[in-house]
Formats: structure tokens, sequence, C-alpha cells
């Protein structure tokens, strides 16, 4: 028997079916909690967002289009709750306190490719939100300017200049740990 | 756009996210071919965006669908579908039934002769306080009740009516097992 569509799932789920959304959410959880990662780059705190992000997404189920995507839409809602975090974090507290220490504890013999992407990681991290959800939303989930710029609510000349200076910033810095 | 002017790095990260119109990617692919230090530094941004799109996932340390699949409800079994319909035909007979038997019943209820209700009242608390050998209740006199015409029963009057109950039981449990049934 072939396995429910995600439509059908959330239909379900609309009828009361809360196994049926636990469902929805196996299929992906992994795809939402790496958006989560690679925006907080704390493991902790990205599964809580990824959790807050299923929830949010359960309470807004009766409203939810079922024209559209389910998993792109829920990585965009994760990226924009993600982004709303650091905002809110920026403000109350300071940054680079609680990270994942995975490459101080690193063995040493991790390879060489892991190190390079804690590298990445540890980049992007160091971006501005705004920079950083621009660049989530443009190489990993393939957004153009304008599906960016509608998603953040934001100017089209913002989404470029954002994406322009956040590579150019990640460069420097992956290029000053070469 | 001249030959000899080096293309910006705003128009190189526009022609690799595919953002620049048909014409100005022609100019930018005629300028690549013939312009070693804007193709380097393409290469090099090409590079940049392999290198951010090559982390790998990060497996989870726990399953976010635990909330959702706790049941909270035991699951309900279903009934089948004709079994579901017997209720409302239960029902539908009921009333058809009692509609047939009204007219027999109004005929024959006069006829039906049992204690009226006050008088069986009245009977059983004697009996009560009697068997508590309760001296002050047993010296309450009663009000003179008024006569109700006692009414004559019989077996078929008696049946009748148990069938009428009947019917009126099952007619109110199809409606009322009506929505748990759907």
């Amino acid at each position: 028997m072939n396995a429910p569509s995600d439509r059908d799932l959330i239909v379900r789920a609309r009828r009361g079916e809360s196994e049926a959304f636990g469902e929805l959410v196996s299929r992906h959880q992994s795809g939402v909690f790496n958006v989560c990662y690679r925006l907080l780059h704390e493991h902790g705190e990205a599964e809580d967002l990824a959790q807050e992000t299923f929830m949010r997404a359960y309470d807004r189920l009766q409203t939810f289009d079922l024209e559209r995507e389910f998993g792109p839409w829920i990585r965009r809602v994760a990226a924009n709750l993600c982004l709303n975090y650091l905002e809110s974090r920026r403000v109350t507290a300071p940054l680079d306190e609680e990270r994942d220490a995975d490459s101080t504890l690193l063995p040493e013999a991790v390879t060489e490719v892991r190190e390079r992407s804690e590298q990445i990681r540890a980049a992007l991290s160091s971006l501005p939100p705004h920079y950083r959800v621009v660049v989530e939303l443009r190489h990993y989930q393939a957004l153009s300017y304008d599906e960016i710029a509608k998603e953040l609510n934001i100017a089209l000349s913002d989404v470029k200049s954002y994406l322009f200076r956040a590579r150019k910033l990640l460069a420097e810095k992956l290029h000053a740990s070469d | 756009m001249h030959l000899t002017d080096h293309l910006a790095d705003v128009q190189l990260n526009e022609y690799l996210d595919n953002e620049t119109n048909p014409k100005g990617r022609a100019q930018i692919e005629s300028h690549l071919s013939t312009c070693d230090e804007c193709a380097a530094r393409l290469t090099a941004l090409k590079t940049l965006f392999a290198e951010i799109e090559s982390l790998p996932e990060v497996a989870l340390t726990r399953s976010l669908a635990a909330p959702f699949t706790r049941p909270s409800n035991p699951p309900v079994p279903q009934l089948p579908r004709w079994f579901r319909l017997t209720a409302i035909l239960q029902a539908a007979l009921a009333l058809i039934t009692i509609i047939l038997a009204a007219p027999f019943i109004t005929n024959l209820l006069p006829a039906i002769e049992i204690p009226s209700l006050t008088e069986a009242l009245l009977q059983l608390q004697l009996q009560w306080t009697a068997w508590l050998d309760f001296d002050l209740l047993s010296t309450v006199s009663m009000p003179t009740l008024p006569q109700i015409p006692a009414l004559e029963t019989s077996s078929l009057m008696l049946t009748l009516t148990l069938v009428g109950v009947s019917m009126l039981w099952v007619l109110g449990n199809g409606l009322l097992l009506r929505k748990q049934l759907k």
C-alpha cells in the first residue's frame, strides 16, 4: 500500500488525528531541524526551535493552503522563526556564549571535511541574523530574490545587498581560517 | 559594457543566482570568455557557493513527532456501515409503530382499571410508617384526595403499552446513539 501523501496527512490531522500530524513531523523534522541548526549553530536551541515550528504549524493547520507543498513551507516558517529568535536574542543576550563547541571538542581523528563543515557553520553563525536567513533561503532552500523578499517582507534591493555582503563576509572568514 | 571594464561583484553574484536577464547574461558570458581576471573571480565565487552548500545534514537527538503521536484518546472502533444503519432503521420503525398503535391505545386506555397514583402512593406510605412503627407519622391524618376514575386493565392493553414503551426505548436509544455511531 502506498504511503499517504503530505496532503492526506494534513487533511486527517485537520479532522483531529494528531497521529497523522506526527507522521508529517517525522517526515520533515530532519529538514526543519537542519534549517534551525544552520541558523543557530546550537543543537539544543535548534531542536527547541524546530519543535516550536511544528507546534505553530499545527496551530495554523486549518488555514494552510492544501495546494502548497508542506516541506518548503515548513522550512520557511522555521527560517522566519529562527530569525525572530536571533533578533530577540541579539537584544537580550550576547552571542557566542552557548555555541556548540564541536570544533574544539572534536577528536583529532576527525576528517578534514568535518572540520571544514564546522568552519563554515561557525562563519555562518557569525553573520548578522538577516544575512544568515538570506543565505539560508537562497542556498539551502533555493528561493529566488523575489521569493526571499516576500518571505522576509523586505525590499528586493535589501535581499541583493544582504546576500552580497553575507557572501563577502563568509569568503573573508573562510579564507582567513585557511 | 566595454570589454575592458571588469564585472562588478554584484553582477557575478546575480549571474550565479540566475537573477540576470537573458541580455545581461549574454553580455557577462561574452566578457568572461575574454577576461581571465573576471573568470577567476567567478570561479572563486562558485567555490564559495559549493562550500556553503556542502554542509552535511545533522542528526536529531530526539523525535519531534513525540508530542503528536502520544495517543490522547483510545481509538474508537469503527462500526460497520450496515450496523450503523440499523440504528436509523430502528428509530424509523419505532416511530411508525407508535403512530399506528396510537388509535388502539386511545380506544383501549379508558378500559384499563388500575389504582390511581395517589392511592398507590398513600398505600405505600402507610406501609412504610407501619414498618417503621413510627407513632408520630401514624397519627397524621391524610387529607382527602379527589377521586380519580379507576381504569380497567386487560392483558391486551398491558401488552400494547409494553410494546409502546419498548418502541419508545428503541427510538430514544437510536436517536441518542446516532451521533456516536457516526
